[in-house]
């Protein structure tokens, strides 16, 4: 079984062919990015056009990368993201994925792109051991995972204001940075001294809940207090507070949960201080750490081929009807 | 010549399809669920038309003005359709297609054609119609109460047509010189028609006619 993955969630726009030994044969990514600097952010209305334009060359890009017929390509299903995500952006995938699927007669599924992130590990590693406990972390989403086996998933924790990935972008701002925020601080905080600033950890309950818009005040305050600290100085303390706290949530995680690996997920799994503080973690309590490619952090269209895959024979086609859930939240499948 | 003609560009979702022997067109709904309704409309239509969906051979979608959202579901799903079977892909205007239904309509002389463009403005375009429908300006965007004083002020007859000008009825109407031709939904007969005979194009995007970042910040000043 093959399926055509489609993702427009948010400013990428990618199309993937992904087949059920999860061979990914073909994976393509156009992001408008680069039309979203200026803004500090990205403008919906931007990505929405940017999707239109680019999601027909896209999807054939994909196909031809697989050695399909663009018109008579040989796969099963089309998977697409419905949601969460920019309803503007989400509306373009999604519709395009339903005339695709008329078009070659085959099903289509929508999917949930927080579920999709789930399943990028195992596109990485197929023979992983499970349970699995994934930190997912992303410009829109933050939450704690613990995964009992492919679409077998509890949420045991998630931010409570703002997602990891906002946090970089705002603190970012904060200090004359461009956008996104992420690499830019990583980048800084390198060579800066992580205790220059006292930077409270907060959410420090015994929960799994995030909380980082504190955190960005906090910067902002010890900057003002504090001027003439360098700015590779205040990156590397914010960096190794925000770290922290994912940390110890994490560490809770395990303390609790007997799992065999911790897996990193999202655009913030990118970041090189988490990864080696989650691969530290991992080591200390003996599991395999799944530390994904750079490709498999940022959005792209094979975990939702592979997320599609599962959900298709798990729970069959998508009507055509469906719509897009912007807001549609991770929910608990045993 | 089997041609699928697909409508988004106000509240309303159209469907139409022509194949040699019969015409359907088909009004789905009229309060934006385009996202829910076009796909399996196009299914429905085609089954009742007997006309397998690889029959189909050419796809005619409108480019607007108009809803921004209705028309990337609209233009999305025409070319999602229209990639997947390799036929080409023709773009139709909302103002264009308002025009045509009101000459077919026997409206004669000079029309404008408002689409509503939300924000307190008009989508609007002028043109003349007898044997023809010839565009007499390009398609704006503009406040619906800077097309009624032109209309009054200049004193020459003139027909307004499209949802722009149901949503400002009273503006309108008030033009001394001026007729209303009644007319909401872009009419796909005419998209059909024109598909016959107008060139494929490549690159099929929405026509905005306002820049991306002038709608963005129109949203974030709305918000506050
Ligand atoms: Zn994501």
């Amino acid at each position: 079984m093959k399926v055509l993955g489609i993702e427009t969630s948010c400013d990428e726009t990618a199309a993937a062919v992904v087949d059920d030994a999860l061979h990914v044969h073909s994976t393509v990514i156009e992001s408008s990015i680069d039309q979203h600097r200026d803004f500090g952010g990205v403008v919906p209305e931007l990505a929405g056009r940017a999707h239109v334009a680019t999601i027909g060359p896209v999807v054939r890009e994909a196909l031809e990368g697989a050695g399909l017929d663009p018109t008579h390509p040989a796969i099963d299903a089309v998977a697409v993201t419905s949601g969460p995500g920019l309803i503007g952006s989400l509306l373009v995938g999604l519709s395009a994925a339903k005339t695709y699927a008329l078009a070659w007669g085959i099903p289509f599924v929508g999917v949930n792109h927080l579920e999709g992130h789930l399943f990028a590990p195992l596109l990485e590693q197929r023979d992983l051991e499970w349970p699995l406990l994934t930190l997912l972390v992303s410009g829109g989403h933050s939450l704690i995972v613990l995964q009992e086996g492919p679409g077998h998933h509890q949420v045991l924790g998630e931010t409570i204001d703002d997602a990891a990935g906002e946090a970089y972008d705002k603190v970012a701002r904060w200090l004359g940075l461009g956008y996104p925020g992420g690499p830019e601080i990583d980048r800084l905080a390198q060579g800066g001294n992580p205790d220059a600033l006292a930077l409270p950890v907060s959410m420090i309950g015994d929960d799994f809940d995030f909380s980082f818009s504190g955190l960005k005040t906090a910067v902002v305050r010890a900057t003002q207090k504090y001027p003439d600290v360098a700015i590779g100085d205040v990156a590397a303390s914010f960096q190794a507070a925000l770290g922290e706290q994912l940390l110890r949530k994490l560490r809770r995680a395990l303390e609790r949960y007997d799992v065999r690996g911790v897996a990193l997920a999202g655009g913030v799994a990118a970041n090189s201080h988490l990864r080696i503080l989650v691969r530290a973690l991992a080591d200390e309590f003996g599991v395999v750490a799944h530390l994904p490619s750079l490709a498999m952090c940022t959005d792209n269209a094979a975990m939702i081929g592979a997320a599609g895959l599962y959900r298709f024979a798990h729970d069959g086609a998508s009507a055509l009807s469906l719509s897009a859930r912007p807001n549609w939240q991770l929910v608990d499948v045993a | 010549m089997n041609i699928l003609a697909i409508e988004t560009a106000t509240p309303y979702c159209a469907l139409g399809i022509a194949t040699n022997e019969r015409q359907l067109t088909r009004v789905l709904d009229d309060a934006r669920h385009h996202t829910e309704v076009l796909a399996g409309g196009i299914e429905a239509m085609l089954e009742e038309c007997a006309l397998p969906i690889r029959d189909l051979e050419r796809v005619v979608v409108d480019i607007g003005p108009g809803l921004y959202t209705g028309l990337r579901v609209g233009i999305a799903s025409a070319i999602g359709l229209a990639e997947g079977l390799g036929c080409p892909l023709v773009s139709v205007s909302s103002l264009e297609l308002l025009a045509h239904g009101a000459r077919s309509a026997g409206v004669r002389g000079t029309l404008v054609c408002c689409v509503d463009g939300r924000r307190g403005e008009v989508f609007v375009q002028r043109f003349a119609l007898d044997e023809d429908v010839t565009a007499l300006a390009k398609p704006d965007v503009v406040k619906p109460r800077d097309v009624v004083i032109e209309w009054a002020t200049n004193g020459a007859p003139v027909t307004f047509s499209g949802d722009g000008v149901t949503r400002y009825f009273r503006d309108f109407n008030a033009v001394p010189n001026g007729e209303v031709f009644e007319q909401n939904v872009p009419p796909v007969a005419e998209a059909l028609r024109i598909a016959h005979t107008r060139e494929p194009s490549a690159h099929v995007v929405p026509l905005y006619l306002r820049e991306a970042d002038a709608v963005a910040n129109f949203d974030t000043r709305t918000r506050q």
